[in-house]
């Protein structure tokens, strides 16, 4: 079908996340024409609200947000799903879920604001396991504190608190106060075992900050923040239409054009919601459209020229899919009253886990000690356990205020046999195929797993636990990583260390997909901080043509 | 050619969630595309104003009363908002017809004898019909949860946040300004109260 308009800028970016908007933000304000290409609509925070106060299954993060047919988004993470088709050994262990709207899935992410650790960059070299990046830490420190000042992050002082990612500056806020029941639960920590419970680094006011509030505690950062006392990608969008960025929604990009060389992409190609199609040239593309979209993306633009996808020619596209996979554990503290969920959602980590020499036969992990408001859970158990009237008020009191949960990230690693194709038998409503993804989990993250379950053991003892429930099996904690992986040999991997494809020149990628491991924090900040070094590539050489 | 062509409504991520059980046109089946091709705008906005609409018939359903009394008793509460009475049974017997009877049947065993506790009531209509167990348990989630027929009825009016509102705040409602949770909580008693019901299996919803 013939375009009704054809689109042209320097810079055109498909996805408007984190990484797609905050790029556009940067090029705009350096002068640089930028198109963003986002497959699903434009969309409000207040009406999230509304729906998360209208939903009966508050701990389903993605109730809020229901797709639209033309970008079909995981509406769950249930196996079989009704949109990402997971198969293997393992398949409940990658039911990610994430979001296809403009600002993307940090709609509702927690805000946690990890740096990686030095040591996640050099895995291979150091302990024998997975792959390395081609870049250093060093290398991206400064694009870090850049998603730092970017997303507004509050952390400790690291000469109080140092958490292993050596800084050049203080963090743009200082520390969040953590609750009560999280001091509680460091002040165990501290006392009763070798091991310290750190302040996460939070992309959430302290102070206000980029037109934003202060953090009021609300205990709603996932699925919303009602505040907007949380970053996320939305705000980069509207940083960027401020200084001339120009965004699309509901524009779903199905192929990505090429010379007749196959070197360099000439334009992408998207539908609008009638299926109209509309053609968008420009000197540089970026794919920034989260770790599962962006693969199945390149595969499905396959044609003559590159019959296996877009910038495959090592094969990795859709290959080596990670994740943090989580152990979970709820139970009821037999000790003071702890009333968790007062405050933000996640705050305090057990860092211990993060690195070690032992990192040469099972994976690192981080622990959360969830600060989740229980009184619902609370409720539907105590009616569960038949308590009517004033003894079922005294329940609801006791379990509100004494259920605690721990969680975990547990490092996955590159296996090319973990892998995105496209499905077969599922299509949306445009007609292109939904993800389907093989996912065994590594005897490497088995065995990490298999730690945090005794470490969860032991603690359950100190705090007098009882009425223990473990979520079966693994659980995905949707932080994909690895679909289009970084490496320094094209015969391997899909980027270079600067987030540009082996095969095609003026095409970047920009997103969790070019991790080459995956390490504890979340995913988050990482990304942030390799999107704003594409953003910085791409000024220099648009600036120095 | 209309599955080739499909047409929907830009607006419809717009749909509640409520309203979405009931949205057809988020169904990818081959007639639901054509179903949103010819005009699936009405069905969401439609589907959205179903709550508030209380027909008349039900407003002035002789049961409903009754629900209100029973639930006096089932909470060991003198008193209780009518008006959030009246949307909870009619989206409790909405949900399941028969829990109408069911309600009156249990209504009569109230008074038909004297109960002084809601432990008591509970403990001897499960011991008379096994089948009171879930009409009590819909009353309870109803009242405490604020959830009946798996929708949100009241939120913020859940009596679970009115008897934990000494130490915390509904998600998207707190009102203590930024760093209250430093703050050092009320301590709460182990409680020494029996359950009423046998217990039930519990299932953590899926997310």
């Amino acid at each position: 079908m013939p375009s009704e308009q054809d689109l042209s800028a320097d810079v055109v970016i498909v996805g408007s996340g984190v990484a797609g908007s905050s790029i556009a933000n940067e090029l705009a304000r350096a002068g640089i024409s930028v198109i963003v290409l986002e497959a699903g609509p434009r969309v409000d925070r207040q009406h999230f609200v509304d729906n998360f106060r209208n939903l009966e299954n508050k701990p389903s993060y993605q109730g809020p947000f229901p797709c639209v047919p033309w970008a079909e988004h995981p509406p769950n993470q249930i196996t079989p799903n009704k949109y990402l088709h997971t198969t293997g050994p393992d398949a409940e262990a990658y039911q990610q879920v994430y979001l296809r709207m403009m600002g993307g899935t940090t709609w509702h992410w927690a805000g946690c604001a990890w740096r990686y650790l030095p040591s996640d960059f050099e895995l291979k070299t150091r302990y024998g396991q997975g792959r390395d990046w081609a870049l250093k830490y060093d290398d991206l420190e400064p694009f870090y504190y850049q998603a730092e000042v970017m997303m507004g992050v509050c952390g400790p002082d690291p000469a109080v608190e140092d958490l292993g990612s050596p800084r050049r500056q203080p963090y743009p806020m200082d520390a969040l106060p953590i609750s009560y029941a999280a001091e509680q639960f460091r002040a165990l920590i501290r006392e009763k075992t070798p091991y310290r419970v750190v302040h996460e680094p939070q992309a959430r006011n302290t102070r206000p900050y980029d037109n934003r509030p202060t953090c009021e505690g609300h205990n709603n950062c996932m699925p919303i923040c009602p505040i907007g006392a949380m970053y996320n990608g939305s705000y980069s969008v509207y940083h960027a239409e401020a200084a001339g960025a120009k965004f699309v929604p509901n524009a779903v990009v199905y192929r990505i054009e090429r010379d007749s060389a196959n070197k360099r992409v000439t334009a992408v190609h998207y539908y609008d919601p009638e299926k109209g199609s509309h053609r968008v040239t420009g000197k540089y593309f970026v794919i920034a459209a989260h770790c599962i979209e962006t693969a199945k993306l390149m595969l499905y633009s396959a044609d003559e020229q590159s019959p296996d996808g877009i910038a495959n020619s090592s094969g990795h596209v859709g290959r080596n899919m990670m994740d943090h996979t989580g152990v979970q554990v709820t139970f009821i503290s037999g000790d003071k009253a702890l009333w968790p969920g007062r405050g933000p959602l996640e705050t305090n980590v057990i860092d211990n886990f993060r690195d070690g020499d032992w990192r040469n036969e099972r994976g690192a992990y981080l622990v959360h000690m969830v600060d989740d408001n229980q009184v619902d859970l609370a409720t539907a158990l105590a009616i569960s356990k038949g308590y009517v009237g004033k003894e079922l008020e005294e329940q609801i009191r006791y379990l509100a205020s004494h259920t605690v949960r721990l969680f975990s990230h547990n490092e996955g690693l590159a296996d090319p046999d973990n892998r995105l194709t496209l499905s077969a038998t599922y299509k949306d409503a445009l007609g292109i195929p939904h993800p389907e993804v093989y996912y065994k989990l590594p005897e490497y993250t088995v065995k990490s797993c298999e730690h945090t379950r005794g470490l969860f053991k032991d603690l359950i003892g100190l705090m007098h636990g009882t009425d223990e429930q473990w979520t079966p099996g693994y659980f995905p904690q949707d932080h994909p990583a690895g679909s289009t992986i970084m490496g320094t040999d094209p015969k391997d991997s899909v980027v270079d260390g600067f987030c540009r494809t082996h095969d095609h020149e003026n095409l970047f990628i920009a997103s969790s997909s070019v991790f080459s491991s995956v390490g504890t924090g979340n995913i988050t900040l990482t990304v942030a901080a390799l999107a704003l070094r594409v953003a910085d590539t791409l000024k220099k050489e648009l600036t120095h043509a | 050619m209309a599955a080739d062509q499909p047409s929907f409504p830009t607006s419809i991520h717009l749909s509640t969630p409520n309203a979405m059980r009931m949205n057809r046109a988020l169904r990818m089946s081959r007639r639901d595309m054509l179903l949103g091709a010819m005009g699936a705008a009405a069905v969401v906005f439609g589907a959205g104003r179903g709550i508030a609409a209380t027909p008349d018939a039900e407003a002035q359903d002789a049961v409903a009363p009754l629900f209100l009394a029973l639930s006096r008793r089932l909470t060991d509460r003198e008193v209780l908002d009518d008006r959030i009475s009246s949307a909870l049974y009619a989206r409790i017997i909405k949900a399941t017809p028969e829990r109408r009877d069911q309600i009156q049947k249990l209504h009569d065993l109230m008074a038909g004898g004297k109960f002084d506790s809601a432990r008591e009531l509970a403990k001897a209509a499960e011991h008379s019909d096994a089948a009171f167990k879930d009409v009590i348990h819909d009353i309870m989630t109803a009242w405490y949860r604020g959830v009946a027929d798996e929708k949100v009825v009241v939120y913020r009016s859940a009596l679970m946040f009115d008897i934990t509102k000494d130490a915390i705040y509904p998600k998207t409602y707190a009102a203590g300004g930024p760093f209250y949770w430093t703050q050092t909580p009320p301590e709460v008693a182990v409680p020494t109260g029996e359950p009423a019901l046998s217990p039930s299996k519990f299932v953590v919803e899926p997310t």
